[in-house]
């Protein structure tokens, strides 16, 4: 479902990714960046926390003229002269206006690198107005976001998720590069999906989806199974010859009930015993039927 | 600075890192020896230093670098250092004296809402001025990328700018201290700024933490004289080659003239 997302978020989507100190989401978020550009959409990217640099750093050069900062990682406060873009400034009306400079016909994508930022300076029910407005008032085409689950409180990281049509909350995995993705996508119909992968993402920001992490135990588990064959060594035939297959079809299993036995049994032979019951006088014979008690 | 921590970390005086933010974190123990550590490393590597000392007075870093065989009197004559002394400033911002020349760099101190505005506006004009008026009058020495060092201080707001500025426009280094006190908790439901939620926020801003923490109760007993206790070094490295973290955990004593560093449970004193 990873790369589904990838090729694609909805018109009015908004994709959140969810990180933690173990693993940042951000490579993630740069290949979803990637992705977009090359599906040839207009992103705008608003970073508070890297540095254009950073962020530009391993996407490929043709695209980059599609690609908008607007820069709220030197002076996130206003502690300059000149700030480039404030937290404060994080309205729909200031969102739009910028998005709206750089006016193409081409659908608009907004990358915010990251939420927690704006969170811890704005109350979160303004920050998800605004990002409600801006998916649903159509000055943007779909919202991308980073949030850092763990330094918010749940009620926060919940209602943000509440609000996003896919959540991805992206954990670290067993080995080296690898990482576990949790994956929740809500469709217009209302239908929600779940899922969990591996993936890594290699140098040019490819995301590679390994497996699912449930099926990987599987996986082990046939190859060790191939390595040692429990038929090896056995003290009996697992095979059978074509006269012993012959002979074993001939056989009349006990319980196969053919002609000849049934015939046997209802015709008994003249030699056969019979039981004879004649009621004494004084037999206590019990008029009801003792199972009556009995639920058949 | 501990020879043996800088091969464990990669760095000599001659080549280290640039641009990277490094978190030093405590809890039940005490990492102020890897400030010191940090501070005489950035000052053989010959790097403009800017100290932010607040909890303690320079006479005692000087005292303690002295013994690691760097005189911190000389680097601030030299202009090689700028060492704000936190408790003679907030002194001087609490009880006002005329003949007060102090900066404004405390003012937060009198005036919760301005912030630490005042303090990175002292970081910034020190960094510049250090750089560029002094090798002006005298241009014996050229230092090399700007360093900033913050003994326990930590304001998420405060870390950003300060890397901002340090470590991506000026290609410096940043290293902070910051202290957990309590127990590890798995959810607080406390306010945002609480201790635990702070450490988080700035280990998702920084490339390399230093996590120095006390030795489990039942350990404390046996070692107490061997060991002091444990040091997880984790890398976050932001590069092309994608995401890399790395995780490290080593036991250390410190000792009169330096430090000793051994993987877990491979002490001579233990074995």
């Amino acid at each position: 479902m990873l790369t589904e997302l990838l090729q694609g978020t909805d018109a009015g989507g908004f994709l959140l990714i969810q990180d933690s100190t173990g693993y940042c989401g951000r490579h993630l978020l740069k290949s979803f960046i990637g992705a977009a550009l090359n599906r040839e959409e207009v992103v705008h990217v608003l970073h508070f926390e890297v540095s254009e640099e950073e962020l530009t750093d391993g996407l490929k050069g043709s695209h980059i003229q599609r690609l908008h900062f607007h820069n709220a990682y030197t002076d996130p406060l206003g502690w300059t002269d000149h700030p480039a873009f404030t937290v404060h400034q994080f309205t729909l009306e200031e969102l739009a206006h910028r998005v709206k400079q750089t006016s193409h016909s081409k659908p608009v994508t907004l990358v915010i690198d990251s939420l927690s930022w704006v969170l811890r300076h704005q109350s979160p029910p303004a920050v998800c107005n605004t990002l409600q407005q801006l998916r649903k008032g159509g000055a943007v085409r779909a919202i991308i976001g980073l949030l850092h689950a763990d330094m918010h409180q749940r009620g926060t990281v919940g209602s943000v998720c509440h609000l996003a049509t896919s959540v991805i909350t992206v954990a670290p995995g067993m080995k080296g590069d690898e990482a576990v993705a949790k994956l929740t996508k809500r469709s217009k119909s209302g239908k929600v999906m779940q899922d969990e992968e591996v993936f890594s993402i290699k140098e040019d920001l490819t995301v590679m989806v390994q497996s699912r992490p449930s099926h990987v135990g599987g996986r082990q588990n046939d190859a060790e199974e191939q390595e040692t064959d429990p038929t090896a060594n056995l003290t009996f035939n697992l095979r059978l010859s074509d006269t012993e297959r012959e002979a074993k079809e001939k056989l009349a299993l006990p319980f196969v009930f053919s002609r000849e036995k049934k015939t046997a049994l209802l015709h008994s032979g003249p030699g056969s015993g019979r039981i004879l019951y004649e009621p004494d006088a004084n037999d206590d014979y019990d008029q009801e039927d003792p199972d009556d008690d009995l639920d058949v | 600075m501990y020879t043996e921590l800088n091969s464990i970390l990669n760095t000599t005086p001659d080549s280290f890192t640039k641009g990277e933010f490094i978190l030093v974190s405590d809890r039940q123990s005490d990492a102020s020896f890897l400030v010191h550590h940090f501070l005489s490393l950035y000052l053989r590597a010959r790097c403009r230093v800017l100290f932010l000392g607040l909890v303690q007075s320079f006479n005692h870093y000087s005292a303690i670098s002295q013994r690691m065989g760097v005189s911190l009197a000389q680097a601030k004559e030299k202009g090689q250092l700028v060492f704000l002394e936190g408790l003679n400033e907030s002194l001087s911002v609490l009880i006002p004296q005329e003949t007060d020349t102090g900066s404004q760099a405390m003012d937060f101190l009198r005036d919760p809402s301005v912030g630490l505005k005042s303090l990175y506006e002292f970081v910034r004009s020190s960094l510049s001025s250090t750089g560029e008026g002094r090798e002006g009058a005298d241009d014996t020495e050229e230092w090399g990328p700007p360093v900033v060092l913050v003994d326990d201080l930590t304001v998420l707001d405060f870390s950003h700018y300060c890397r901002a500025t340090v470590c991506s426009q000026l290609q410096g280094n940043v290293v902070m201290l910051t202290r957990c006190d309590g127990e590890e908790e798995e959810e607080d439901e406390g306010d945002d700024e609480g201790p635990e939620r702070l450490l988080k926020g700035l280990t998702h801003q920084c490339s390399l933490t230093l996590h120095v923490r006390g030795l489990p109760y039942w350990l404390l007993h046996f070692l107490r004289d061997v060991i002091e206790v444990q040091v997880e070094v984790r890398w976050r490295r932001r590069q092309a080659d994608g995401q890399y973290t790395q995780n490290k955990l080593f036991q250390y004593k410190v000792h009169d003239k330096g430090a000793s560093f051994f993987a877990r449970g491979t002490s001579s004193a233990v074995l």
